[in-house]
């Protein structure tokens, strides 16, 4: 009786300990990596005010910006960075040549078939960058079509696809490598509109002292409205979950909005109590 | 700001992104050197397997054009599990690549010593290994050095394409600080000026001072 | 990850348009670059020392410095200065220059390669300089000049993806935009590796059996 009793303690036990031992070895790598004290790596292109390099490669922008606050919340203090072409973010990710996106990137159903978002950052709209006056009125990507405008953009963009659902034909379109590319191109009077984000057309704006102004955001589609989160893997579970239940202490804080004021980012720029990632991955 | 201050602030930076510009030409000058070898001697072996092999080698990275290639290996090897670093990528595409034209110029390097000289060597009883050293290889130097230092320079042009992988070098670092400053005339000017010194007044002063070397050893043997 | 038929065959018709246009800015490129290879030969051989000397470096720097530098130069200055072309054009012109300065010493050296005494012949025999030229000299020197401007003809050929980083819409921009619109990036790069192999190594064949042609027409061995 006691034999039995015995052998059945042992069996929980070792059954225990497998238990156990099975969960650490799938907590995430990148998790184990961090633990171990390597640094995380972030990965951005250069789009300002979203993100881009300071002038010895420090995170600049507000989704650094936020990123570096929810990191600091969970204990992160140590990270690199990787400057990128915007379309390679999503590759790069994936073979592992860093580990989180905050290049500010649109939760898109085509994304999250290839990587994981954070829980919402914001929620942001996109314009359209014209000449001075907009002589040929264009306020969206029906009036593109019409008008049979040169429509430029930046490669993997979320505004590339949004253009294709709006049916914008490819011999109207302009695909260049980034934010830099696509103010270069309508300086050069190469593309008669731009689309893109509207922080994005803002700072173009600035950028070219009067020749050219943003178009309002609420003429585009109501459906390109949308939530900004950070990227990571998909094998990287139990570190996005560690990032979300960092972020909800920090949203909207005192940290997050003093360190994204100087970009633009205000409170209407903030996700709500609403915001999710599945309904964006699933309807955007 | 003028050009004396624009290059005062940011000559520095472009500097450094040239520092690295040069480390990964040597690296890849390495692979180079030492895959032209190679497949220059595999060329011209009596074995015909191994001919085969390096021809297809050759004719394959000299037929497709390197940014296809460094593309390749940035983005698409990861996907077949080897994810080599921005820098290692750029220094072996740049290596297979002027690896395959550099064995062309191997070869026609040995081709090109007169039949005489083997035969001379072979008659005046040298060993195998002694006709190599002492006869052959000096003069092949003096034959592939002139082609090899076009090669040299073009490697040097070539590097600039590794930005497009995200390695900061000196074209990087242009476009870089174009984003930040928008003056695009001086900041890509002076690359353009740090590029053309480094080929004219540092490389192909080099390449000369090594022609001149190996025509003196094959003048003194 | 694995290869998967459907997506390549679907893309196919796009990338077979986009070689058409890479083709296309070969071809152009190369024939702009012909005709700048001439003019910077002949304005390093003007009696007036100082053209010689100013168009020498400018082939030099030019001959010196990468292709991609000088293309975002010509992408980004120009509209700076007023000067708004077409990505397309500024594609051109700066491959046009940048492949006529390998052209003009192509040129030069083919040139040199002419024994002297033709040209003497030719004055002693009064022949006009457009004479000497077309009849003496050009038929000589192109058998000289072929091997180099056939490398550079397949070179120019696999420099095209360059243009991709100044929003040219060749083959290698359209592999970069279906790979960023579709997250599979096998297939387009492969595909793009592919065709460059299938084109160039037909081109280069075809270029040595023409460089043996022209020689043998010339009377010379094949060597």
């Amino acid at each position: 009786m006691l034999q039995n009793l015995k052998s059945k303690a042992l069996s929980v036990m070792v059954g225990a300990l497998l238990i156990g031992t099975a969960q650490a070895a799938t907590a995430d790598e990148l998790s184990d990596r961090i633990n171990a004290g390597e640094p995380i790596r972030l990965g951005f292109a250069t789009a300002i005010p979203w993100a881009y390099p300071g002038d010895n490669g420090e995170p600049l922008g507000f989704v650094n910006a936020i990123a570096l606050v929810v990191l600091e919340e969970m204990g992160i203090t140590n990270y690199e960075t990787s400057v990128n072409e915007w379309a390679g973010l999503i590759p790069g990710l994936q073979a592992n040549r860093y580990d989180i996106i905050t290049g500010g990137m649109y939760i898109l159903k085509s994304r999250c078939e290839n990587m994981n978002f954070s829980d919402p950052i914001g929620l942001f709209g996109d314009a359209m960058l014209v000449p001075a006056g907009n002589p040929k009125g264009i306020h969206n990507y029906q009036d593109v079509i019409s008008t049979g405008a040169k429509l430029v953009t930046g490669a993997g963009f979320n505004t590339v696809e949004a253009a294709k659902k709006e049916g914008v034909p490819e011999d109207q379109m302009m695909l260049v490598a980034g934010e830099v590319e696509i103010l270069a191109a309508m300086n050069a009077g190469r593309a008669d509109v731009a689309v893109q984000t509207f922080f994005g057309a803002k700072e173009h704006v600035d950028k070219s002292n009067g020749k050219f102004e943003v178009t309002n955001p609420a003429d585009m589609p109501e459906w390109t409205k949308n939530w900004v989160g950070i990227g990571m893997r998909h094998s990287d579970t139990d570190f996005l979950a560690a990032f979300n239940e960092a972020m909800a202490k920090v949203v909207g804080g005192e940290a997050w909005m003093a360190n994204t004021a100087e970009y633009g980012y205000t409170e209407f720029q903030l996700p709500g109590e609403d915001a999710s990632t599945e309904f964006a991955c699933a309807n955007r | 700001m003028n050009y004396w201050e624009f290059l005062i602030q940011y000559l520095p930076k472009m500097a450094s992104g040239a520092v690295m510009t040069v480390s990964v030409m040597i690296c890849a000058l390495l692979l180079a050197v030492t895959i032209s070898i190679i497949f220059g001697l595999m060329r011209i072996t009596n074995s015909k397997p191994i001919q085969g092999v390096a021809f297809v080698y050759i004719e394959f990275f000299r037929g497709t054009s390197l940014l296809v290639q460094l593309y390749w290996i940035y983005y698409v090897l990861p996907l077949m599990g080897l994810t080599l670093s921005p820098f290692m990528s750029g220094v072996i595409a740049l290596g297979l690549n002027f690896g395959a034209y550099g064995a062309e110029v191997v070869r026609g390097g040995i081709q090109a010593v007169p039949k005489a000289q083997w035969e001379a060597a072979l008659a005046l009883n040298f060993s195998s290994k002694q006709r190599i050293r002492r006869i052959i290889i000096p003069q092949t130097f003096t034959i592939i050095l002139p082609p090899a230092a076009n090669l040299t320079v073009e490697l040097l042009k070539a590097t600039a394409l590794v930005a497009l992988i995200t390695v900061v070098d000196l074209m990087f670092v242009a476009k870089q600080l174009n984003a930040t400053t928008w003056l695009s005339a001086q900041v890509f000017g002076t690359a353009l000026l740090v590029y053309y010194a480094m080929a004219r007044f540092a490389l192909i002063p080099f390449l000369r001072w090594l022609e001149v070397l190996a025509a003196r050893k094959v003048g003194k043997s | 990850m694995e290869w998967r038929w459907e997506f390549a065959i679907e893309i196919l018709p796009r990338m077979l348009w986009a070689t058409g246009n890479t083709l296309l800015a070969a071809g152009a490129g190369y024939a702009i670059a012909m005709v700048v290879g001439l003019i910077l030969m002949f304005g390093q051989q003007t009696p007036y020392r100082v053209v010689n000397i100013v168009v020498r470096e400018l082939v030099e720097f030019v001959r010196s410095t990468p292709l991609l530098v000088q293309l975002f130069f010509v992408f980004f200055v120009a509209p700076q200065f007023g000067v708004t072309l077409s990505a397309w054009t500024s594609a051109m012109l700066t491959i046009g220059l940048h492949f006529g300065t390998y052209l003009s010493e192509v040129y030069r050296g083919a040139l040199e390669g002419v024994p002297k005494s033709q040209w003497e012949a030719c004055r002693a025999l009064n022949f006009s300089t457009v004479y000497t030229y077309r009849r003496v000299i050009l038929p000589q020197a192109f058998p000289i000049a072929l091997p180099g401007m056939g490398n550079y003809l397949v070179g120019i050929f696999k420099d095209t993806p360059l243009l991709a980083t100044i929003g040219v819409a060749e083959l290698m921009h359209t592999a970069n935009a279906l790979g960023a619109e579709t997250y599979r990036y096998l297939e387009p790069y492969t595909m793009v590796g592919a065709i460059f192999l299938i084109i160039s190594l037909p081109t280069a064949l075809g270029l040595r059996r023409l460089e043996a042609a022209v020689a043998r027409h010339q009377g010379k061995l094949n060597h």
